[in-house]
């Protein structure tokens, strides 16, 4: 079988600009694999923007903000090593901007991220195919961005490692639904600032920055030519603190969100391994987020060089 | 699916890995020094520390004092895990933990109201603490001039405390009876009578619930909380604590007549003082006056704030330490300054970044005057000051703040000038400030600071020095300040420090 989507995991993003990327992920968090020896070469580019965030659970507007946009390249890799066991590699490069205000956009290459991705079970019946993966992976900073200037940051600078179930179901006639559920530990992080408020006084230049459980749950179509499915995503922070009325968010803040997305996957006819697929989402609900609208677009392409 | 469930469980089992940091503590300490003549120092509020008459305490032999002493062997006799944590709590410097309080309380209160929807602003109101935007909004100025009322009013308290301890010289619990044990570190040539941690609790409870009257109660605990440390740890008596109390409101009555009537309530001003304000700069020759850059347009932080009763320095010596006007608008140094805010590197991992958020010490934070309250707290800890030291250490660094904030903000005002944002919109910042540009006041409050503390810790005079340096500079790279502004400002700091400083040379410390 070969539908192979891949969007790597974006678990490294800040939240608080990019929420509706993470849940995008498709390859480590997918219900597909790829076969022995085939190499999938991925580049996106997306965008997201959002003029309304939810500071605590107050959802407002900021003049001086205006309206938050975030720009991305994502440059994605994945191997079979065999049927059973995937590998991901991706890194994205981001910029943020505003249309208002006095503080500076930033830019660079973000966290680089692996993630293996392992077939435990396979089950054909009757009807269809059920399957149960696991997934691995970690990320960390590859350029010294600063993760402490929210919501400009381009991420939020932790190390991170994460584990995923995923159980997936196909039916015969094509239709398939996905759940998957994942908890990402976040590392502590160094920021230039020497002191700030977190509930309580701190006098350190180490903020912690909380894990997260999230998940989605997926239907769509799959055949040989297409691919279509909605979905339903949510992120929550294990720990962190809301932003204080008319204050700076910060990476420790505890960030939530939940979104509702489509997408689609087009094989491109007489080119062997080719297709264009594209994205898009709209977080209905949050905490210290951004309510953002995100789109994706991009190319992928597979190919088995040990053939 | 076992596997998925033991692999789930291994997740979970590292999530439980806590989200502590390390912070920066003041270590464990004892002082070095006693300071016997600590009485004779000259005091702010008081005329001198015989003001206040302090009741002969009880002999040590009396049946009321061995009364006390009972009441404090039934206390240790009585006490729990939960007292021992007070106990240690409190055992370094009071007046250090009172100025982390402080700090802390600043924190909470320093972010500017949220507009209303019809565009203006609200004002926080003393009269209605706690109703939206709560009172006070704790930016600089009124940082510096909390920490510099907590902290006057804790020296003239301490020196008043010193004559009496060294007038009656009746020593403390521990010392005196030997049932009472010694639960902490206590200096036993240091008399008890009157608690110096009475007076410290007492004196920030007065001076901090008028300041941030939201967190009376949780400052009256507290307060509570370290007189009753000092009673189970054997280190002072009841009459012992209650003739600290008495010294602590005594001054904290001079201290807050003061507080209310140094022009602070005047201090934000009104529309048509503000319209006055940019009138008369234009007519001094100002041809760009400072426009608030926020949306909507906020007023100028605390505009009048420059009329601010000073602690050292008279109004007409401020207007005389007020700098000569910026380089005009359009002038050949002027582009140079614009020139070089254009090219300064903000990108990340450089070290101009680093440096601009390192002292940003903006919104949310305990302010630039908080930051050199710690780095005194620091610095007291390793020189082994005792808590009367500590006391004149942090008076003089927040007068010299104090006073810093108070003629930047009356140089600012005068001159209204405008900041680089204003002139080119495509600089952009680490966060804007709304007020004026010149003179920095991140630069005047660290050019004070960095004065006062290099005179009371001489040996770190070139340090601080430094470190005040690259505060000021800290706002060029920050986008936020012309070079002339921090340059001037810096400048004038170091000026108006010097007045805190002759203050502490005079004072009988020495």
């Amino acid at each position: 079988m070969r539908t192979i989507s891949l969007i790597v995991s974006m678990a490294g993003i800040g939240l608080f600009m990019l929420i509706s990327i993470h849940g995008r992920a498709q390859s480590p968090t997918d219900g597909f694999t790829m076969s022995k020896g085939e190499i999938c070469l991925v580049t996106d580019y997306g965008q997201t923007k959002w003029k309304e965030y939810w500071e605590g659970t107050r959802l407002r507007e900021n003049l001086n903000l205006g309206t938050f946009n975030a720009r991305m390249i994502m440059p994605m890799a994945g191997y079979g090593v065999t049927g059973k066991l995937n590998l991901f590699a991706g890194l994205p490069h981001i910029s943020t901007s505003s249309t208002a205000g006095q503080m500076t956009g930033m830019k660079g290459w973000q966290d680089l991220s692996f993630a293996a991705k392992y077939k435990l079970i396979k089950k054909k019946h009757e009807q269809g195919t059920f399957y149960t993966f696991l997934t691995a992976g970690f990320s960390f900073p590859v350029s010294d961005y600063i993760p402490d200037f929210l919501p400009y940051s381009i991420g939020l600078g932790a190390t991170t490692v994460n584990g995923r179930v995923i159980v997936h179901y196909e039916h015969k006639s094509k239709f398939f639904t996905t759940f998957q559920t994942g908890y990402t530990l976040k590392s502590n992080i160094k920021t230039d600032r020497q002191s700030y408020y977190n509930e309580r006084q701190v006098n350190s230049s180490e903020m912690p920055v909380p894990d997260v459980w999230d998940g989605a749950f997926r239907v769509g179509f799959n055949n040989k030519r297409f691919r279509a499915d909605v979905d339903y995503n949510w992120s929550t922070s294990t720990s962190g603190s809301d932003i204080r009325r008319n204050d700076m968010p910060y990476p420790f803040n505890k960030m939530d969100a939940q979104w509702i997305g489509i997408s689609g996957l087009l094989w491109v006819p007489g080119v062997e391994g080719l297709a264009l697929h594209a994205a898009a989402d709209q977080v209905v609900g949050g905490r210290n987020v951004g309510k953002a609208f995100t789109w994706t677009a991009g190319v992928q392409y597979v190919f088995n060089p040990f053939k | 699916m076992k596997s998925i469930i033991y692999a789930m469980a291994i997740i979970f089992v590292l999530a439980s890995c806590n989200k502590d940091v390390n912070e920066r503590v003041v270590a464990d300490f004892e002082p070095s020094n006693i300071d016997s003549l600590g009485g004779t120092w000259k005091t702010i509020h008081l005329v001198s520390s015989a003001d206040i008459a302090v009741p002969v305490p009880q002999a040590i032999n009396s049946a009321a004092y061995k009364a006390e002493l009972d009441q404090i062997v039934s206390m240790q006799q009585a006490m729990g895990t939960e007292d021992n944590r007070i106990i240690n709590r409190w055992k370094n410097s009071g007046v250090i933990r009172w100025n982390e309080v402080a700090r802390e309380l600043v924190s909470v209160y320093n972010i500017p109201p949220e507009a209303n929807p019809d565009g203006t602003y609200p004002v926080p109101s003393a009269a209605n603490p706690g109703a939206y935007p709560k009172f006070p909004f704790a930016n600089p100025p009124y940082a510096s001039r909390a920490y510099a009322y907590l902290h006057t009013a804790m020296y003239d308290a301490l020196v008043t405390v010193w004559k009496y301890k060294f007038q009656y010289k009746r020593m403390s619990p521990a010392v005196n009876d030997s049932r009472v044990k010694s639960l902490e570190t206590i200096q036993s040539k240091l008399p008890s009578y009157p608690s110096e941690d009475a007076a410290v609790a007492q004196v920030a409870y007065r001076m901090l619930k008028v300041l941030f009257p939201n967190d009376t109660i949780m400052l009256q605990q507290m307060a509570s909380e370290q007189k009753r440390a000092k009673m189970m740890s054997g280190t002072a008596s009841a009459t012992d604590i209650a003739a600290g109390e008495q010294i602590a409101n005594a001054v904290a009555d001079k201290a807050l007549a003061r507080l209310r009537t140094d022009g602070m309530g005047a201090a934000v001003g009104n529309p048509a003082l503000w319209a006055q304000m940019e009138q008369d700069a234009v007519a001094r020759g100002n041809t760009m006056p400072w426009k608030s850059m926020e949306l909507p347009a906020r007023p100028m932080m605390l505009a009048m704030f420059g009329n601010v009763k000073l602690w050292h320095i008279s109004p007409s010596q401020r207007d005389s330490l007020r700098p000569e006007a910026p380089p005009p608008v359009g002038s050949d140094q002027f582009k140079k300054e614009l020139e070089e805010l254009k090219n300064i590197r903000r990108d990340q991992n450089s070290r101009e970044w680093q440096i601009a958020l390192y002292w940003a010490d903006g919104v949310g934070t305990y302010t630039p005057p908080g930051h050199w309250n710690e780095i005194a707290a620091l610095k007291v800890g390793e020189e082994k000051l005792n808590e009367l030291r500590t006391a004149r250490a942090f008076s003089l660094l927040n007068m010299g703040m104090a006073d810093a904030a108070i003629c930047c903000w009356d140089t600012k005002a005068y001159y209204f000038s405008a900041r680089p944002t204003q002139i080119d919109g495509s600089i952009k910042t680490i966060g804007l400030p709304n007020f004026p540009g010149y003179t920095s006041g991140h630069s005047t409050f660290s050019g004070a600071a960095a004065t006062v503390l290099g005179y009371v810790f001489p040996t770190s005079k070139p340090k601080f020095d430094a470190m005040a340096q690259e505060a000021s500079l800290s706002r060029i790279y920050g986008g936020i300040h012309f070079r002339a502004d921090c340059e001037v400002g810096l400048r004038c700091g170091k000026a108006i420090g010097g007045f805190s400083v002759r203050f502490g040379e005079k004072d009988g410390s020495q």
